[in-house]
């Protein structure tokens, strides 16, 4: 659900944009201050392994495809702070180097998947007491669903399209999409939490 | 947790590298949804194209030593604890 340039009106993006700076200014400095160096090597490999992911697309019905996002995954390991600033870097690097989401639209990308992507996937697991089975899927299905309903927002005030088919559509793809990042999370999770378990997030020191 | 590390990054670079073979190249939700509502003709091309756009087969592992890379330096950033 990379939004491409040209989607969002000049007012919307640039708002978005505004306000995505300083949002990412404060996950980056708070990271930097709280985040347990003993577990620094999963910045760069989790970073990384999102960014695969992503890549995989698979086919949801007919003609469509879908592929995780990773949001509820990277906050169920590095902590939600650490996973925004993880999941803006992905996104500038799709804008930059693979054209993959506008460049404008970054900030409305940032706020929808880093963001809300990330803090949505990790309240279940919070509320929770810890990554069980289902709050982890229920993170993972929430975070794409209120990322998608999000990005149709900015949408709507774009006006690209009338507002019945653009939100049933988006939203109708989207739960649907957010069972697979369910279903994929649950299995990312348990697989990385058996390699070790240092691996999942368990609360700031 | 090192060799942990070293499995996430395994898988990370094997699934980049054969990403361009396996994945559905079928538009994604927003892409379907733009192209059913009639508004996908509003998306804009960049000025220039990078010589990755759209990942050609096998460019992903580029994302990942930059996603890797990326989260070196910000961890030799972070804060030491007493």
């Amino acid at each position: 659900m990379h939004i491409p340039d040209g989607f969002l009106t000049p007012p919307v993006w640039a708002t978005l944009d505004a306000a995505a700076i300083p949002a990412v200014g404060y996950f980056v400095r708070r990271t930097q201050a709280r985040f347990d160096e003993s577990r620094a090597p999963l910045l760069g490999v989790m970073g990384a392994f999102v960014f695969a992911a992503q890549m995989i697309n698979f086919p949801v019905g007919v003609g469509t495809s879908g592929h995780l996002v990773g949001g509820a995954l990277l906050a169920v390991t590095l902590g939600p702070w650490a996973a925004t600033v993880v999941m803006t870097a992905i996104l500038v690097v799709q804008a930059l180097v693979f054209q993959d989401g506008g460049v404008t639209a970054l900030g409305a990308n940032v706020l929808n998947m880093a963001v809300a992507g990330v803090w949505l996937g990790y309240l279940p697991v919070k509320l929770a007491g810890g990554p069980r089975r289902g709050a982890v899927f229920a993170g993972a299905w929430l975070s794409v669903f209120v990322a998608a309903l999000l990005a149709t927002v900015q949408l709507s005030l774009s006006r690209v399209a009338s507002d019945g088919p653009l939100f049933a559509s988006m939203l109708g793809i989207h739960a649907v999409t957010g069972l697979a990042e369910g279903a994929i999370t649950v299995a990312a999770v348990e697989a990385i939490e058996r390699l070790s378990p240092r691996f999942v997030f368990r609360g700031e020191a | 947790m090192k060799r942990a590390a070293w499995v996430v990054g395994g898988v990370a670079a094997a699934l980049a590298g054969i990403a361009g073979w396996i994945a559905s190249t079928a538009p994604d939700g927003l892409e379907r949804v733009a192209e059913t509502l009639g508004f996908a003709s509003r998306g804009t091309a960049p000025a220039a194209r990078s010589p990755f756009a759209d990942y050609p087969a096998g460019t992903g592992l580029v994302g990942v030593a930059l996603l890797y890379g990326f989260g070196v330096l910000f961890g030799r950033t972070l804060k030491r604890k007493k």
